[in-house]
Formats: structure tokens, sequence, C-alpha cells
């Protein structure tokens, strides 16, 4: 008895040991992770629209985040987007809800700083505060609109698709016109060699400056990928001047309007991704007209 | 096994040779079938050990005295977890492009074997300064093996090392896959030991 009570006394003492040393280093660490994420997420942002360490993003490019909620009431849905609006000289948000036709319901005044809405909770309380109790509000997610000059100039929209093995998140830019501008993979877990390949340039760089029209139908198709296809899709690995612009205008036209070459032996992969990005672009590009007709007739005065 | 009467280099060499995580103990294979399929990924995860290792090594051996005989391999297992969070953490808030690379594979070795192994035939026995030599013994044996399993898998594989082309084309893409992982620890260990049979019939 002595002897077990003596291990059980043991046990705890290690274990809170252990627990106090992973509690204070996450304490000590958690506001760096946190600032990191973050800027890794501004950084990846940046690196889709074009800017990077050679090019610095100009002082008049924004990026305005808007929040698409989902508010359910005793049956019936509708869609609650989270706006920033011009207020002054200052942003602040409102909540917009619209029904699932798209005729406006309701506008709401949100008391929330913008700098607050990257917190998921301080989003909440603020819906919280100005929807009436009986209603369930659901996260379904998020669209970064950047704009240079106070004109949209692109649509950031970070996703989430099921792939071969589990989710992949990504984040795909479009622009004003919903073509695509990059593509970035943020986290799989696909086979490393096969499937992990979709995280490469000759890969990612296949959905470049495909038109909505083409997105609409875009298959994979089963056919190596043509040399230099490949070395054009690569070409940041490339000197500067590799390519003439007699030679990108050829490679354009030639590999503009097709599909996209699957990787070998990863079909799955290629597909996931392909439907995702597809799926992805066709409901944005729906919501975002409904939503901006609801502003120019409402007259809401949206900073982007 | 009382205290080793080897000296800090003979340990190191030891655990680079003579009792190489992969190929000698056959430790940690799954890891090493799963993960070795660059010479990135094993260099990487390699790097990861080595840390684990020589924390874990020397906090058991500082603490070899109070640890409760029953209880030992639950401490163990704690104390490898507890530096895993510790250094994962410290490299997502302070090394943010290191833990990129590195910050899945710090998360998996909590469940290696060769380093619980470790701790109880070694670290469990002996001081903390040979332990720390036998921990980056351990620790460098396993990133040898593993950069070793990587390269032939990647240049057969994928015709690349480094992630540079080397080959032009891809002689096997079977190499990639985990099987092919098997068949080369296999092969490896069938060399090892070979020359280990040749250097005791010339000792003799």
């Amino acid at each position: 008895m002595r002897e077990i009570i003596k291990i059980t006394i043991a046990l705890t003492i290690s274990c809170l040991v252990a627990g106090v040393v992973m509690g204070s280093v996450f304490i000590v660490t958690a506001k760096a992770k946190k600032h990191n994420e973050h800027l890794n997420a501004q950084q990846t942002m940046l690196g889709l629209l074009g800017y990077g360490k050679a090019k610095s993003a100009p002082s008049g490019l924004k990026l305005y985040n808007i929040y698409r909620y989902i508010i359910t009431e005793s049956e019936s849905k509708y869609l609650g987007y989270m706006l920033p609006v011009k207020k002054g000289d200052r942003t602040r948000y409102e909540l917009l809800v619209l029904d699932l036709k798209g005729q406006f319901v309701s506008r709401h005044s949100l008391d929330i700083l913008p700098e607050a809405t990257i917190d998921p909770k301080d989003r909440k309380t603020a819906l919280k505060s100005v929807l009436t109790p009986p209603v369930t509000i659901t996260y379904a997610d998020t669209t970064i609109v950047a704009s240079l000059n106070d004109k949209r100039i692109a649509y950031l929209l970070p996703g989430e698709f099921p792939g071969f093995k589990t989710f992949i998140k990504a984040m795909l830019a479009l622009d004003a016109d919903f073509k695509i501008l990059g593509l970035e993979i943020i986290e799989h877990e696909e086979d490393p060699g096969l499937g992990g390949e979709i995280e490469q340039e000759y890969f990612k760089n296949q959905f470049k400056d495909k038109p909505l029209e083409k997105i609409k139908k875009l298959k994979v198709i089963k056919e190596p990928l043509p040399e230099k296809y490949r070395k054009y899709l690569e070409k940041g690995k490339w000197k500067k001047g590799t390519f003439s612009k007699e030679d990108i205008a050829v490679i354009q036209k030639n590999y503009q309007d097709k599909d996209i070459y699957a990787l070998t032996g990863a079909t799955i992969s290629s597909v996931s991704v392909t439907n995702g990005i597809r799926n992805m672009t066709k409901k944005f590009a729906y919501r975002i007209k409904i939503l901006d007709k609801v502003i120019a007739s409402r007259n809401v005065p949206v900073s982007f | 096994m009382a205290e080793t009467t080897k000296t800090n280099i003979q340990l190191f060499i030891n655990g680079l040779l003579n009792e190489n995580p992969i190929f000698r103990l056959a430790l940690s294979m799954c890891p090493a079938v799963g993960i070795s399929t660059t010479v990135m990924n094993g260099l990487l995860l390699g790097v990861a050990v080595i840390f684990v290792q020589v924390f874990s090594s020397c906090t058991i051996a500082l603490i070899k005295d109070y640890i409760h005989p029953r209880i030992r391999i639950p401490t163990y297992t704690l104390t490898i977890a507890t530096w895993v969070t510790v250094i994962d953490l410290v490299l997502s808030a302070y090394f943010p492009v290191a833990y990129k690379a590195m910050g899945i594979f710090v998360r998996l070795i909590v469940a290696f074997a060769i380093i619980t192994m470790r701790l109880e035939v070694f670290a469990s026995r002996n001081r903390v300064i040979t332990s720390f030599w036998d921990g980056m013994g351990m620790g460098f044996g396993f990133l040898l093996g593993m950069v070793v399993l990587g390269a032939i898998r990647e240049l057969m594989g994928m015709g690349t090392l480094l992630g540079y082309d080397i080959l032009g084309f891809r002689p096997l893409l079977f190499f990639v896959l985990p099987a092919a992982g098997f068949f080369l620890i296999g092969f490896i260990m069938a060399i090892f030991n070979y020359v280990e049979i040749v250097y005791k019939r010339k000792t003799k």
C-alpha cells in the first residue's frame, strides 16, 4: 500500500513539474508566436499580390477583411456579412444581413475596432450585442479585399478542401474580374514526393492567369507536363532574361487555355486541388456579386 | 549495465557506427521509413532528434537518483514530451524560418523509441557529461542514417539531391514509397553486418 501511494505521489509530482515547465514556456512564447503567425499570413498575402523582397508594397495598398456568418433564427437562415465601412476618417465595422435569396434584411453598426476583428471571440461578442438572442451565429469564412488607392485590385480567399489524406489549406488570389492571380498551399499532409508536389511552383503556377470562364470548367488532364511549359512555370528559379517576351507570348498562347496537368502518381491530389479551387472561385464570384448589388442599392459606404 | 568506461569520443563514435540507431539497433524505423524521402527531410528530422535526445539525456542523468524505479518509463516519456513541447514553442516563437521547415518533424519525436531506449539503457545509469556525449552520438548516428537513406531515395526516386536536379530524369518512382525505405534499410543493415563479420574475423 505504501508503495502505491509513493508511486502515485511521485507520478503526480512529475506530471505537475512537466506541466508547469510547458505552461510557463507557452506563456512566455505565446505573444511572439501569434505575432509570427500574423506576419506569416500577411507575407503570404503580399506574396500572392506580387509584392515581396524585390518589390515592396506601395503605401496605398490596404487589406480589408470581410467576415461571413450564417445566422439561424428559428428555422430560417440568413447570411451576415461583417464589412469595414468609412466613418469620417476612420474605419468601422457594420453587419449586413441578407436572406438566402440575396435580398437585404437589416443593417447594424458594430462596436468593434478594426484591429480587434482578427480575434473570433471579439467578433462574436460584437455580433451578439446587435442581434436579438434566439439566434445562433456560425462563422463561415473570411475574405480579404486588397485595395490600392481606394480601388479594388484583388480578393484573397483563404480556403480549405479535402485532399487525398486530410484537408488542404490554401490561399487563392483573384483579381477584380475573378482571374486567378496566384495560389499558395499553406498546409497539407499529402505524400512527400507524390501528392506533396502540389506545393511546387510547376503545379501551383498552372492556375495563374486563368479567367473565371475557364475556371468554371477547369479539369485535370492526365498528360505529361511539357518540358518547355514546366520550365516557364518554374521561372522563379531561372535567371532573369531566360525567357524573352516572344517566348512568353508563345507559351501563354499555347497553354493558357489548357486544363491542369495532373502530377505523376498523384491524380487524386491534383483533382482535389483543382476541384477545390474551382468551387471556391465559383461560389465566391456568385456571393460577391450579390453582396455588391446590395451594397450599391443601400449605399453602404464600404471602405474597399 | 554498470557505468560506462568508454571515453567521450568513443561514445560518440559508438552512436555513429557500432550502435547506429537505424542500421544496428533497428529502432525508430517507422519515422525513418516514412520521412527519409529526401535529404532535406532526413537532415531536419536528424537535427530535431539530436536536440531532443541530448536535452532529455542530460535531464534524466541529472534527476536519475530521484526517479522511482517503478515509474521510470512514464517519467522518460514526460521528459521527452516536455522537451519536444518546449523546443516546438521556442522555435515557433523566435525562429519562424526554422520552424517552417522543422515544425512537423519536432512534433513527431515524442513517439521515438530510440530516445526512450537511450534514456533507459544509458542516461539513467551514467553521469551528465557521458550522457551528453552518448546523446550526441545517438543523435548524429540517427542523422547520418537518415541522410544516407534520404540521399539514395531522393536520387533514385526523383533524380534530385537537396532539390537540385542531378540526373535529369526519375529512375524509379518506387523509391519514394515507404516500401522502398524498408528494402533500403534492410540492404544497408546487411552491409553493416557484413563489415562487422569481416572486421571480427580480421581481429581474431
